[in-house]
Formats: C-alpha cells, structure tokens, sequence
C-alpha cells in the first residue's frame, strides 16, 4: 500500500502547487480529516473528500483547504456515502389516509440521500406518485413498482386479476430513471400469483423483485421461493421477522436462508413495525448469517415504534456484532448494486456527491423491536451533516457554518 | 410444542391480569426530576398515572400500587411539552402553500421530541378548516389545536394573504365557536400592505370568540410599525409570534424595542416561532442579555424549517439553554406558559386529574453547535434528548427501550409484550402476520 501512496502524494503536491498559482479555489466544499468509509472503493482510513459542481471531487490523503472555498472539519466523524434506505413508504395519497410518511421529513438527518420505495404504487397510480412526490421531493426517490396495478394497502393485494406483468413491465420501461424493480407483498395466497407476476414483469425489463412474502402454507414456503420462484438478484425483505420459518421450531436457521444465499438470492431488513425480532435475529448472527442490506421499512406505524430511523436500525446491527464498515456497506454500496444503481451508494470521483457524515456515540444504549423487546447496546450512530449533490442538506451541530459573533449579517426583509 | 403455547399463555394472561387489578397505578414514573410550573415543582419526585390522567405526584410512591414501574432516574420528567406554532395541514397537494406542500404531518416530529401537543397557526381558514380537521387533525395522534387564519382561504400563498375581502372577523369567529375544543386562537400573518385591517379583523374575531390572536407581522412598513402594534392594536394575551427574527425592529441599535417591553408590561405575550427566516442570535443574545427572555417557545416548523438551523422542539429549546437560561425556565416556556397562552389551562401541567400527557427528558451535556436563520452558529454545551413520550398515559415514544424488557428475559419466539394500560407503541397494527 504505501508504494503506491507516495505518487499519489506526490501528485497531490504538484496539484497543489498548480492550484496555489490559480487563486480560484477549486473545490467548493471539503470534508476533512474524517474517516472514510466506502466498501465500493475498498476505503476505510483517514482522507479528505473534495467536493465540486455537486459531484465528487477529490478522496485524498491530503488535501490542501486553500483549495477549498469552504472546509469542514471531519475530524473524529466518519464519511460514507449518502445512505441508501431500499424499503420506504412515501406515496402519499391524493386522499386522506394510508400509512406513507414525507420523505424529507426523515431522510437527511438520518443520513438518507436515496429512498426507495417499497410498492406503495402500481402501474395505475405510479404516475400519480411520480408528478405528485417524487418530482418534489429533495430526496432522490426511487421505486419499486408493486405488482398489484392499485398498489398497497388499496385492498387489491389478493386479487390475482390485478396483477398484471405486461403493464407493470411497461410502466417501468417508460420510468427507468426511476422504476428500479417490482414489489410482490402481502399476498394471502395460497398460491404463486403474486410473485410469478413480479418475477414476469422483472424478466421482461432485467429489473429485480422485492419479496415480502405475505402469509405462508404447506407448499408456499420459503425453500420454495427462494430456490424455485426466484432469480438470482431477487430480494427477500423483512428478513428477520421470522413469520415465514426464517427461523425452525428448534431454533435454528431455516437452512433455505443460507441455500437461498447461494443461489444468489438477496437478504434485505425491512424493519418496519413487525418485522424484526431479537430472537430471530440473534439467532442469525450466531449462525453467521448478516443481512445484505439494511433498510428500515419506514411509515406511520413504525416511525414511533421500535424502528426510528435509519441510524437506528444500523446502530442495531452495528450492536449485534457486524462491524461499522459492514454496516456501511449494508447501507451504501450493496443496497446500490442491489437496485442495479452502480452510479449511487460510493464516493467515486464524479459521482454525485451523496455523503452523510456520522457520529459513532458510546454508552447505554436499547434498541427495541417488533414486540417491543429492548437489547441494551454500547455504540449508537448519529447522522452529523448530510449532503445531498455536493449541498449541505443537514447539520445537526451547525459544523458547516460560521460563528455568530464573526458572522457577516446582511438583515434581511421580510418577503413572503 | 404448539398445545403448551396454547394452553400455557391464556394462563399466564390471566395471572398477570388478576395481579394487575390488585394495582391501582396503571404506570409509575419512579425517581425523576419533576419540574412543573403550574405546581412550582422542581424537585425528585415519582408521578402515578391511572385511567390516562396523572394520579399522584409524590416524593414516593410504592411500587407495588403500580402495574408497570419505570425508573427514570437521572431524567426529567415534564408535561407533555406544547408547540404553539408549527403548519400541519399537509396531503392537499397545493405546492408552495401552508395549506398544503409546505406544511408537515405532525406525529412524525412530535412524540419523538416529547411533544404531546401543537398548535397550527394559521394555515387554514374559515372556508378549509373542516377539511384540515378531516384531513389531518382527527387523524393525528398528536392533539393538534389551531389558530384559525383571519384569511377564509388560509396561508395559501401571497395572493390568498393580501386579499383584504377574504379577512372577516364574523365566519372566522362562528367557525372558531363551532370548533372550540380545537381553535384556540386567530391567526394573522404574512400581510405586506399598509393597512391594519388584518390586525384589526384577527383582534375582533378573536373578541367574538373569546380567543387570543397570534401575529406574524408581515412586512415591516412604516404605516403600521411593530411599536404601534404592541402597544396600542393587540389585547392583552394576543401573541407576538418571530419575536427574535430582528425584521420588523424588535432590535433598534442594539437595543431591544421599548414598546417590546412596555407591551409585555400590558400583558401582550411574545412568542419565539423559529422557523425558517425568524430567529437570529444577533437579535436573541441582545435580547436575552437585555431581559427580554420569551413567553413560549415555538418552533414554526415546516417543511422549509425542518432541515434547517431550526430541527425541532428540544433543538429551539436547546438554543435558549445555550443562551443561559435555566432548564426550568425553558421547560415552562414550553409547557405552562403555551397552556395558558391558548387557554388551556388543563395542559401543560402535572396536576392530579390532569390529562397524563408528560415527557421524559434526558439533559445530554458535550460540545454542540445551533444554528440561526442565516447559518450562523452558537455552540452550547446543553442538548435536550427525550427519552419517553406519554401521551394519554401511554407510551408513544421510547428511545432506549427504557419501558421494554429484556428479549433474554422471554419465552424463545415472543410475539408482543407490552399492555395497554401504559403502552401505545406496542401492539402496533402489523398489517398481516401468519
């Protein structure tokens, strides 16, 4: 490793110099002396991330802050990439209730820059949720399309006759920018309907499914799913609720959870308001088994319960033993590959500059699940700034501005 | 296995339900710092909840009365802390309005700051409060209250704001009467002419109605100046709200406005309302310094707001702590005082018979920064956490678990704990489980 940091020090130096001739800063904003964590680029040290015209600018060792119009201290904080939550509820509907939640409202100071969303529409409504939401939204909103035309909590997710792959596929091929696969959740059974539908509708486009898997019976089980309904790619959420025999009568992990993992199959939270339970999730832990990506399941229900946000549901898997990097990766880079989005969830040089910046707090902590049962903890992340395409979106300790004594006041007037 | 669980539970149900009618406390808030205005409590104390409303509050009480005993030592336990000022009168789709876009589901920034009740101001009117109620007040499981706007159209933008022929005292205050247990007040705010008739409408629809009116005052003109308004055009109880945004010469060369204080000697009540563009430490460190502390503290939080300097409730309360202020005075101006303010007297308060709406609050100290409406940074050493929300006497919020057992501690595939005489969280509506 060191051989190959001397050049680019050296190169930095001689930039440096280049820079020192121009009086332009180049970089807009810095984050310094934080520790970097990006699982895509294999980071995860001390650096100085360089931001420009909202993109990535520079991750270096060293950069200089007379380069930088503005430079932020990092030190003791870490910077990852903007955090990636793959299982959200944020259509709101035209009409009174429903359970979806206002994007802006929890991303940023969660460290949340791309939300997706988990199914709340279907190729009905979808357009509805795309002029109304989305294209409002601050948050870089994705979705999964649910396979059910009317989409959730609408009382069509048993009906078999509104599952239509054809329209769904055709929906998502006129929204690529933001359809990034199909949602089958709910369903009674006792039949395939439902997930053949989503897979359909996947095969036609090359987009992934996300599973919730509804209730189970005899023949509609999880070994069933994972190794005969499945593609590849596919992601099985709520993995950790243990209602659908993630975890066998005598403890154990069911083993269709490891053979679904080496089929290829993805293994998503989806915490939510009853899908996550110590037992379950312990016991999977101790059988090796981490969850691929992290995500919260956020809506009504569970923004008040045991779920929080974000930070919450990571700092629960930071506490059951997967170590912070992991987490990270959890929560960047593989929900990004996971939604076929390899342009999101890093701190490549060029891509969008997505950062949240985190405090690792120690003490006592508890982390409540679905049944309202605590596990104490020692380390709690808190999201400390947020960016969002190279601007501050959240500063929780106001570390991007200036003191108030020094700062230049221009009194405003009122404008309405 | 299946016959046990079967056989065992109900059992086990009803043992705990006969014990716990042996028990006259349905939640016991054991060794907190109660601070309580209304009661000129600030002192350790355990508070006893029963049926919703608070029991007793006393230096002990045993621990064997009560169903559920959570030890709280180390924390405050508050009323329910109160927001007089936010826009909640979200999911219309009207973009760039306060009756619609700009304003924020309430739960989502309540509970989880120890918040138990809000105050819209103002952004519906006498012609859309009925669908705001529908909408989003009885849907809430925050008490959400509301100044009603002098505007029939409420804040719906600058066109609505300005239109004099829309601001009538008469359907603002029958509609005020009509809905008295949620309008607790009139609303005038965003006005750019030069004339008072908006003041002057809000003032008499809020003496029709028996009800405070609360300004924000528009743009500073000289024809209608703030002085004036203070001194002279508001009632006592009508409510200054941005009393710290420096924009209408509540600061005049450093010094805080004379006729602030000659106002507040009349009984006119001044009020923080953050928000977005209203607060300024240039103007509230003077004014703290010069002994012009607030009435109440607010948030004006919107969806503009929300991610700025101004973050939530504890954050604004916070800046105040940072300003030197005691935290028993930080927690009445954001329980007592609003109560009053409103005219509701039944809140904000630990009183026997009072609704048990109360926050548990943790005082975290460390190295913090706030910031102002312009981005300018104050650090502080105080930061205001809350730890559990009661609302009704039940658990709405819990941060750490403080009210939740140990998962080691029971059977191998639990399914629910939690009772509903102290919990609200659990049994949550899971929408299916096999």
């Amino acid at each position: 490793m060191p051989p190959l940091w001397i050049p680019v020090r050296f190169s930095i130096a001689l930039l440096a110099l280049t820079w020192s001739l121009n009086a332009q800063p180049r970089y807009d904003l810095m984050l310094k002396g934080g520790h970097v964590i990006d699982p895509k680029n294999g980071i995860d040290r001390v650096m100085d991330v360089a931001v420009t015209g909202g993109k990535i600018a520079s991750v270096a060792a060293v950069i200089d802050p007379a380069q930088a119009k503005q430079t932020v201290n990092a030190a003791g904080l870490y910077v990852t990439p903007g955090l990636i939550d793959i299982h959200v509820h944020i259509y709101l509907w035209k009409e009174p209730g429903g359970e979806a939640v206002q994007a802006d409202a929890h991303s940023f100071r969660s460290g949340v820059t791309t939300m997706v969303d988990a199914g709340s529409s279907g190729w009905r409504t979808f357009p509805d949720f795309r002029r109304r939401i989305i294209e409002h939204s601050k948050t870089r909103i994705l979705a999964f399309l649910n396979i059910v035309g009317a989409g959730m909590g609408t009382g069509k997710e048993d009906e078999p006759a509104e599952m239509d792959a054809e329209a769904a596929a055709k929906m998502a091929k006129e929204n690529r920018d933001i359809i990034v696969g199909f949602k089958s959740a709910h369903y009674g059974g006792p039949g395939w309907e439902s997930v053949g539908g989503a897979v359909k509708a996947g095969e036609a486009t090359g987009l992934p499914v996300m599973v919730d898997f509804g209730r189970v019976n005899a023949t509609r089980n999880i070994n069933a799913l994972f190794m005969d309904k499945l593609r590849p790619g596919d992601i099985y959420t709520h993995c950790f609720s243990g209602h659908r025999e993630e975890l066998l009568e005598s403890g154990k992990l069911n083993p269709a959870m490891e053979a679904g993992r080496k089929r290829g199959i993805v293994f998503d939270i989806g915490h939510g308001a009853g899908s996550f339970y110590w037992y379950v999730a312990v016991s999977a832990y101790a059988a090796g088994f981490y969850p691929d990506s992290i995500s919260t399941d956020l809506h009504i229900n569970s923004m008040n319960a045991g779920m929080k946000d974000m930070a919450n549901v990571m700092s629960k898997l930071l506490n059951l033993g997967s170590p912070l990097a992991e987490v990270i990766r959890m929560s960047t880079w593989n929900p990004a590959k996971e939604i076929k989005r390899p342009a999101l969830g890093s701190l490549d040089v060029g891509a969008d500059a997505d950062i949240a910046v985190l405090r690792l707090d120690r003490g006592d902590f508890g982390f409540v699940d679905s049944a309202g049962a605590r596990k104490s903890g020692d380390r709690q992340i808190v999201c400390e700034m947020t960016l969002r395409a190279g601007k501050v979106v959240w500063d929780l300790n106001g570390r991007a501005s200036q003191d108030w004594k020094s700062f230049p006041y221009q009194k405003q007037t009122w404008t309405h | 296995m299946d016959t046990l669980k079967r056989t065992l539970l109900p059992t086990l149900l009803l043992a705990c339900a006969s014990v716990a009618a042996a028990q006259q406390y349905d939640l016991l808030l054991q060794g907190g710092h109660v601070i309580d205005a209304k009661n000129n409590i600030d002192a350790v104390r355990d508070v006893a909840i029963r049926d919703g409303k608070i029991a007793v509050v006393a230096q002990h009480i045993d621990a064997s009365q009560a169903f559920k005993v959570v030890n709280v030592s180390g924390l405050y336990v508050t009323p329910g802390l109160i927001d007089i000022h936010v826009h909640v009168y979200a999911g219309t789709g009207e973009p760039r309005s306060y009756a619609g876009d700009n304003s924020l589901y309430p739960d989502g920034y309540t509970f989880r700051v120890g918040v138990t009740t809000v105050a819209d101001a103002g952004c519906a009117g006498w012609r859309n409060f009925e669908d705001f109620k529908q909408r989003v007040i009885d849907r809430a499981k925050t008490r959400v209250l509301a100044f009603i706007n002098i505007v029939g159209n409420g804040m719906r933008g600058a066109k609505f704001e300005n239109d004099l022929n829309d601001m009538q005292a008469k359907p603002t205050a029958e509609i005020a009467l009509k809905y008295k247990d949620t309008i607790i007040g009139v609303k005038t705010a965003h006005y750019a002419g030069p004339e008072w008739t908006p003041v002057e409408q809000a003032v008499e629809a809020g003496t029709i109605a028996g009800i405070p009116v609360m300004v924000d005052f528009g743009s500073n003109r000289k024809e209608r100046p703030m002085s004036e308004l203070v001194t002279k055009k508001l009632r006592p109880g009508d409510i200054y709200t941005h009393c710290y945004s420096g924009l209408r010469d509540e600061l005049v060369d450093g010094k805080v406005n004379p006729a602030m204080f000659e106002a507040r000697k009349r009984g006119v009540i001044f009020d923080v309302g953050h928000g977005g563009g209203s607060f300024a430490w240039r103007v509230a460190v003077p004014a703290m310094k010069q002994g012009f502390p607030p009435d109440s503290i607010s948030t004006d939080i919107h969806t503009g707001s929300m991610n700025a300097g101004m973050k939530d409730m504890d954050n604004v309360m916070d800046k105040f702590l940072a300003m030197g202020q005691s935290f028993k005075d930080v927690v009445a101006e954001s329980t007592w005082h609003p109560a009053r303010e409103i005219k509701r007297e039944d809140l904000g308060n630990l009183s026997v018979g009072s609704v048990a709406d109360v926050a548990v609050l943790r005082l975290e100290k460390g190295d913090f920064g706030f910031t102002d409406m312009y981005g300018a940074r104050l650090k502080g050493s105080q930061k205001i956490i809350a730890e559990l929300t009661l609302r009704d006497g039940k658990v709405v919020y819990d941060l750490n678990g403080l009210t939740r057992p140990d998962w080691t501690t029971l059977p191998k595939d639990y399914k629910q704990t939690g009772d509903s005489r102290w919990d609200a969280v659990t049994p949550v509506p899971v929408r299916r489980q096999p």
